[in-house]
This record gives structure tokens, C-alpha cells and sequence, in this order.
């Protein structure tokens, strides 16, 4: 790259672009959700679903409508996002420190990855019923489903970022007579930030689904318990418009995420897989 | 050096068994000297009698079979449809374009938020079981195959046009074999997520055989010595996809 | 320019280290003798495989074991110290931080105060002629601009012996020649204690006041050149030329001279130079 390609002052990494491109590729992004949505508005008002099916897409707004007044949406989606952010925090902080063991030394690896993996190999949703039993079904469980889940990712992905820290670029720090916490500090856990970054944005995904996995089955409050409650009552709308709100909010989870991993590593030049 | 070699990995394996032999000594020592409730943490016998039990007068073998008939049902319409999904995704960008936010946006639904949608559809039978089984394992798979073909190497596709390939030909020759290696790790989390769902999906349809409905009987009857069989089952039947899955994985990629 | 003390050169004597491959034992340098004065510049050329790398990291402290003794500043070398630096053939910066931090980086233990420390870092910035992209991340520099960045660092900590290994291998032919004479210029500014190992002949007689020929499996000097030739050089000088061709000459002696060691390595053809044996990183030492 010529000296005189380089931009001066230097380049923000992911500069916002209002193109004409961008917004027409929006455009027609949205078509198809757009035909969907006027072939389901026609198809209710014409009566092509029965309306237990499939309501018509004014009734999931009043519902939607509805909760929020009642301030049901609120509290719930509250007690919901509560419960994901504290046993995100327990899991992935847990996580992190038990992969930042299993990455530096090998003999914490030996001892522990058999029986990481073994309680790995049990789906989230099959600890559930066990756990039941053992803690009922309190917030207590709640929080341990959602932090094992979150803890499961996180391991992996730092134990794997600590590993793959470049031998090149310690030799370097050793060059400099760095001592291990400096090595610790200054080249390992920079380095395995992108992988660290990784576990973050996988822990919650898997987080977010244990939440919604055990407000099914055992809770009486929160975003899962609408999806129950509504089903119970074969109210569809209220079920489509909880689901709307699930995705929603997982969706924003997980574009904050993106967004703090892009801002702390603006070093980055070459594209992410 | 293979000396070497074997002696770290016996050392890896001594040090791997260590935790769990002393857990399990944990366990039959708890039970037995009477620490524990009996009802939480029943000794290990009663799991092994209820397993025997099980096995001989119960259907376990029947619940076993059905779960991983749903599961591979599941599995394979998912992938199989995920595939083509992917496929199409990543070589049109009109499709790209026209489904790609829909698939986005639809894909971060927690995949549970599904089944009470599915349930007032389709019912609690095999269909709505299996349907679900096969969205989650769409997803990881179109997901993946949508990357994989994303990442063919503009340069291999433009000597292809140079040679006059046919659309056909760069797809059995560009697409699919750059689009292996991604294609390969979306199989292989359908897989595992395919047999998270097929629990799900017998929890939450709880009609018919299925291991899970096994489980949360036990869970219904506070009879722990039969959930943590299930469970422990449950992990057995993951950990042999895991491993089938890697194992083909390999052979697959042998040019990695 | 930094004083010279007799005692801050580098002594190399009765060297050698053998790595272990497959259980049997691989000699990599056999009975390494160098003797460098303070303020020499001495340049190391030989074929891929004559330890020359190894010799280096050797001498800078990354590996403590070896037989033999070398001495720098009185002291056996047997680990890191700031008063060695060294530049590696990658850049080897460290992606998330910019210029001006990893040139800082070498001062992480340095008895200095941060207004000293940043007053170092930007007199080396300019030695090198980066103060502009002081605040630019290594993904944006190019090979050249990465590779000034990492002998600015090397020579932060003033050390009074730099080791190169093979540094401007990885750089286009311009690249290359342009560095080679800003190094040589920083030589002559700061007289600090240069050993560059490379492969390249035409480099080491253009740098080097001795030029140092070492011979393959297992490494060992083959000749010593001495270069009376007064800097800045110009390489069309005949002098310079004639010294070059007897350089290329004893080092074609020295790698086709390869006694027929039964070696196993993995790959060995006939194509004039043999291919290097590349040791896993896992093998241990003898």
C-alpha cells in the first residue's frame, strides 16, 4: 500500500454510509416482509385462515397495544431482561475466568475439559427437569439455567482465544523482559479479545434461549410466560406478538454486542468471518 | 518422540478421569453415609436399577428409538432445506436481497419462542414435533451454507467465466467445494441443535414416546433416579452425534 | 552516539546446540567462534538452514540452552535483557495498538518517567521516519512502514547490541534497498553494535564490516570477510562488487560442501540448494 493510499487522519473503521445503495437495498429487503404482511391483512379480512389459526394483523397490534397499558409488557419483558443480564453476567464472568485458566495452563485443561465436556454434551434443556427437582422453581433456577448456559460458550471460545495467542508476539514481549502478569496483561488477554468477544455474543444467544426455554416451562412472569399464557388461552395474537418482541429484544442484544466488539477493535482492518 | 507422545497423552487421560472418579466417589460416599436426601440425589444404584428397569419392563428402548427417529427426520428435512436456502442466499444477490432480512430478522427468535406457535398450528403430534426439530436445524445450515457460498473466491469465479462455464458447472465446481468447509460446521451444529430441539419438542408436545417425555415423567413423579438416567442418556445420545459428526467432518475435509 | 566500553561487546565462543527430531539428535550449530567489538556492525550470510536464526536467538536470550559461552557486557547470555534488542524477520507488532504504542511497548519496564518515555518514543519515530503515522494501527502500514516500526522498537531501549534476523527478508526489492541504507545511516549516527543475519549477499557486504560465512547441517563459520570500505557505500562501488563476488563465491563453496550427513529429512531434492529441514516448533532440545 503507497504511502500516499494512506488516509490522514486515519480512517474511521465503518464510517456510516447515506448512499443511494444502501437505501434501496433496504428497500428491497423489506419488500418480501411487506408482502407478507398485506397478503396476511388481506387474507384475515377475506377469511383464508380461520381466525384461531391465524388472526387478523390489527388484533396482534391492540394486543400489543394492550399489554404495554397494562404495563404488562414492561414488567415482563423487565423481569425477562433482568433475568438474561444477571445469569449472562454469573455464567459468562465464570466463563471467562475458568477459560482464562484452561487456555494458560495446560494442567488445569487435563483436569478439567473431560467433565466440561460431559456436562456439555446435555443440552441446556435437559438440565432442566433435574434442576427442578433439586431447586424448584425460583428465580434460583431461573438464573443457574441461563448462567450454564452462558458459561458453556465462554469457556470454549476463551480457552481457545488464550491458546491461539500468537508465540511471535510473546517472544517479543519476552524479548523485553515482560513479566508474566505483564505477558498476562499486555499480549495474552488483548490478543484473545476477539475470541473472548465471540463466547460474549454466543453466551447471550444461548443465554437469551434458556431464558425463553425455562419461562415455558416454569415461570409465571416474564416474555416466555406470555408465550404460555397466550397459548393457554389460544390467544394467537398475543403469542405472535410476544414472539415479535422475543426476537426483537434478541436481536437488539446482540447488535449492542456487535457494535462494542467493532468499537474495541478498530484496529481491525481485514473483514471478519 | 512417540514415546513422548504417549506419555502425555497418558498423562492428559489420568488427569481427565481424575475429577470425574472423585465426583462419582463423592456421590456413592453422600448417599451412603446418609448427607444427602435420598429423594435429590438418590445413590448410584437406584439410577442403575432404574435404568435396568427400564430397559427390561419399561419402553426405554421405544423412547430412545422414537426420539432419534424425530430427531433424524428433523435433522434431515431442516438441512436438506437449509441447504437449499443457503445455496440460493449466497449465489443471488437478488435473493440475497429479497429474503435475507426476513431470514436475519426471523432467525433471532429464540428458537422455543416457537413451539406454543407451532402447537396451536400443527397440534402436539409427530408433525409439529418434527417441524420444529427441522427449523432448528435450518438455521445453522442455511446460515453457514449463506457464508460458505459468500466466501467463494471472486478470483476462481472469474476464471470460470473466463472459461465459459455454465451456471451449473460453477456451482459443482466454484460454490459448493468453497462452500464445503462452512457447509460441514452448519451439519454439525444442526446436529446438536437438532437434538436440543427434539427434547424441546417432547416437552412441550408431550404426546407419543420420546425420551423427554421419560424425563419430565420422572420429574412429574419426583422420581430423581429416573431424570438423572434420562439426562445421563440424553448426554450419551449427544455426545455420539457429536462424535459421528466430527468424524465425518473429518473425512470430508480431509484437504484442510 | 553512545560511548563504547570495551566491555559491552559480544563474545561468542565454542558454540553449539543440537535440537532433538524424531528421537534422533539434530546438530544445528557446530563450534560458533565470533568475537564482535563495540560499534561493529558484523553481518551473518548463509543458506536457509545453517542455524543462523538459531544463533541469534541465542545471543539475545529467547534460548538459554545451548553449549558454549556467550558473553555480552561480562555476562553469560542466557535470557532476554534490555540492553539487547532484537528485530525479527515479521514485523511482529501488536494489532491493537498503534504506532507510537508499540514502539512504547519496549519501555513497558524501563526506568523512565512517562515525559521521558514519550519524548523516546518520538525521537525513535523520526529516527525512522514515522512521525506521521504515529497514531496509524499496524493493519494500515504497509511491509516497509510495519518494519521501521519494529526497529524503531528494537532500538528504544538504546541497547548496546541490535540483533537482525534476516529483517528485511519479507520486503519487495525497493523496499528493501531503501531500508538497508536507512539503516546503515542509523548505524552511523548511533554506532550502536549491529548483528544482521540474512541470506542475501548483496545486503551483507553492503551493511557489514565483517561479513560472517557459515555453512549448513550443522551451522558453522565458514570464512570471515573483513569490509574496509568507507560509508556511505555505493553499491556500484568495484570494490564493492569484487568483495560481493568473493562473499557469493565462499558461500556457494560452503553450502554445496554439505558433508553427506545421514539425516533424515522430510524434504530433500536436488535443485542446487537443499531445501530446509523445518523443525517443529515441539522439538525439543537436546
Amino acid at each position: 500500500m503507497a504511502i500516499a493510499e494512506l488516509p490522514l487522519p486515519i480512517a474511521r473503521y465503518h464510517a456510516p454510509r447515506r448512499s443511494r445503495r444502501a437505501w434501496s437495498r433496504a428497500g428491497l429487503g423489506l419488500l418480501l416482509p411487506a408482502a407478507l404482511l398485506a397478503f396476511w391483512a388481506v387474507g384475515t379480512a377475506y377469511r383464508l385462515f380461520p381466525p384461531q389459526v391465524l388472526p387478523p394483523p390489527s388484533l396482534v397490534w391492540d394486543s400489543a397495544v394492550d399489554t404495554f397499558r397494562s404495563g404488562k409488557l414492561l414488567s415482563y419483558a423487565a423481569i425477562s431482561f433482568y433475568r438474561v443480564v444477571v445469569g449472562f453476567v454469573i455464567g459468562a464472568g465464570v466463563g471467562l475466568v475458568l477459560g482464562v485458566a484452561m487456555g494458560l495452563s495446560r494442567t488445569v485443561d487435563d483436569y478439567v475439559r473431560p467433565l466440561f465436556t460431559a456436562i456439555a454434551q446435555v443440552p441446556n434443556l435437559g438440565w432442566i427437569p433435574l434442576l427442578v427437582l433439586l431447586l424448584g422453581i425460583g428465580e434460583t433456577l431461573k438464573l443457574t439455567i441461563i448462567a450454564k448456559a452462558a458459561f458453556i460458550p465462554m469457556v470454549l471460545n476463551t480457552a481457545d482465544g488464550i491458546r491461539r495467542v500468537s508465540p511471535q508476539l510473546l517472544e517479543v514481549a519476552r524479548s523485553f523482559r515482560f513479566s508474566n502478569s505483564q505477558l498476562l496483561r499486555l499480549v495474552v488477554l488483548p490478543a484473545a479479545v476477539p475470541s473472548i468477544f465471540t463466547g460474549f455474543r454466543y453466551g447471550l444467544a444461548k443465554a437469551w434461549t434458556a431464558l425463553v426455554a425455562v419461562e415455558l416451562l416454569a415461570a409465571s412472569e416474564g416474555l416466555g410466560y406470555l408465550l404460555v399464557w397466550g397459548r393457554q388461552m389460544f390467544w394467537m395474537d398475543l403469542v405472535i406478538f410476544a414472539i415479535i418482541i422475543i426476537g426483537v429484544i434478541g436481536f437488539a442484544m446482540d447488535f449492542c454486542l456487535t457494535r462494542a466488539e467493532t468499537y474495541l477493535q478498530r484496529w481491525r482492518t481485514e473483514p471478519e468471518q | 518422540m512417540s514415546r513422548a507422545l504417549d506419555r502425555r497423552r497418558w498423562t492428559r487421560f489420568r488427569r481427565g478421569v481424575t475429577l470425574p472418579v472423585l465426583l462419582i466417589a463423592l456421590w456413592f460416599f453422600a448417599t451412603h453415609a446418609g448427607l444427602v436426601d435420598s429423594r435429590l440425589l438418590p445413590p448410584i444404584e437406584a439410577v442403575l436399577r432404574a435404568g435396568r428397569v427400564e430397559w427390561t419392563e419399561g419402553a426405554l428402548l421405544q423412547n430412545l428409538e422414537a426420539s432419534l427417529f424425530r430427531n433424524l427426520a428433523g435433522f434431515a428435512i431442516g438441512s436438506t432445506l437449509g441447504l437449499a436456502f443457503g445455496m440460493a442466499l449466497g449465489i443471488s444477490p437478488l435473493i440475497e436481497k429479497l429474503c435475507g432480512p426476513l431470514f436475519h430478522g426471523l432467525r433471532q427468535v429464540a428458537l422455543l419462542a416457537w413451539v406454543p406457535l407451532i402447537c396451536m398450528w400443527l397440534g402436539l403430534g409427530e408433525a409439529s414435533k418434527i417441524a420444529f426439530i427441522a427449523i432448528a436445524a435450518f438455521v445453522p445450515v442455511a446460515l453457514n451454507t449463506y457464508q460458505g457460498a459468500r466466501a467463494a473466491p471472486p478470483q476462481l469465479l472469474e476464471v470460470s467465466r473466463v472459461l465459459l462455464l455454465s451456471p451449473r458447472q460453477m456451482f459443482r465446481r466454484v460454490y459448493l467445494p468453497a462452500a464445503l468447509p462452512s457447509v460441514v460446521t452448519g451439519i454439525h451444529l444442526a446436529l446438536i441443535y437438532s437434538w436440543l430441539a427434539t427434547i424441546g419438542a417432547e416437552y412441550f408436545m408431550a404426546l407419543g414416546p420420546g425420551l423427554g417425555g421419560l424425563i419430565l415423567a420422572g420429574r412429574d413423579r419426583f422420581e430423581m433416579d429416573l431424570v438423572i438416567l434420562g439426562v445421563f442418556i440424553l448426554g450419551l445420545v449427544g455426545f455420539a452425534l457429536n462424535l459421528i459428526a466430527q468424524f465425518a467432518a473429518g473425512r470430508l475435509l480431509r484437504w484442510e | 552516539m553512545r560511548v563504547s566500553r570495551p566491555d559491552q561487546g559480544l563474545e561468542i565462543r565454542a558454540v553449539s546446540k543440537s535440537f532433538r527430531l524424531n528421537g534422533a539428535p539434530l546438530p544445528v550449530l557446530d563450534g560458533i567462534e565470533l568475537s564482535i567489538k563495540p560499534g561493529e556492525f558484523v553481518t551473518i550470510v548463509g543458506a536457509s538452514g545453517c542455524g543462523k536464526s538459531t544463533l541469534l536467538r541465542m545471543v539475545v536470550g529467547l534460548d538459554g540452552d545451548y553449549d558454549g559461552e556467550i558473553v555480552h557486557a561480562g555476562k553469560r547470555v542466557s535470557e532476554p535483557s534490555l540492553s539487547r534488542g532484537i528485530v525479527f524477520q515479521e514485523p511482529r507488532l501488536f494489532p491493537w495498538l498503534t504506532v507510537s504504542r508499540n514502539v512504547a511497548m519496549g519501555l513497558e519496564n524501563a526506568p523512565m518517567t512517562a515525559a521521558e518515555k514519550a519524548r523516546s518514543v518520538a525521537d525513535h519515530l523520526a529516527l525512522v521516519g514515522l512521525t506521521d503515522f504515529r497514531d496509524a494501527y499496524p493493519g494500515q502500514l504497509s511491509g516497509g512502514m510495519a518494519q521501521r516500526t519494529a526497529i524503531a522498537r528494537g532500538l528504544i531501549n538504546r541497547p548496546d547490541l541490535l540483533l537482525l534476523d534476516e529483517p528485511f527478508g519479507a520486503l519487495d526489492a525497493l523496499t528493501r534497498a531503501r531500508l538497508q541504507r536507512e539503516l546503515q545511516s542509523i548505524w552511523s549516527r548511533e554506532r550502536i553494535t549491529m548483528l544482521l543475519v540474512t541470506h542475501d549477499v548483496d545486503e551483507a557486504v553492503f551493511l557489514g564490516d565483517r561479513v560472517v560465512v557459515m555453512s549448513p547441517r550443522p551451522g558453522r563459520i565458514a570464512h570471515i570477510f573483513d569490509v574496509p570500505l568507507p560509508r556511505p557505500r555505493k553499491r556500484t562501488d568495484d570494490a564493492l562488487v569484487r568483495l560481493r563476488n568473493e562473499v557469493l563465491l565462499a558461500l556457494e563453496e560452503a553450502t554445496d560442501d554439505t558433508a553427506a550427513e545421514i539425516v533424515d529429512f522430510p524434504r530433500r531434492d536436488r535443485d542446487g540448494a537443499s531445501r530446509p529441514a523445518h523443525l517443529r516448533p515441539d522439538a525439543e532440545a537436546v
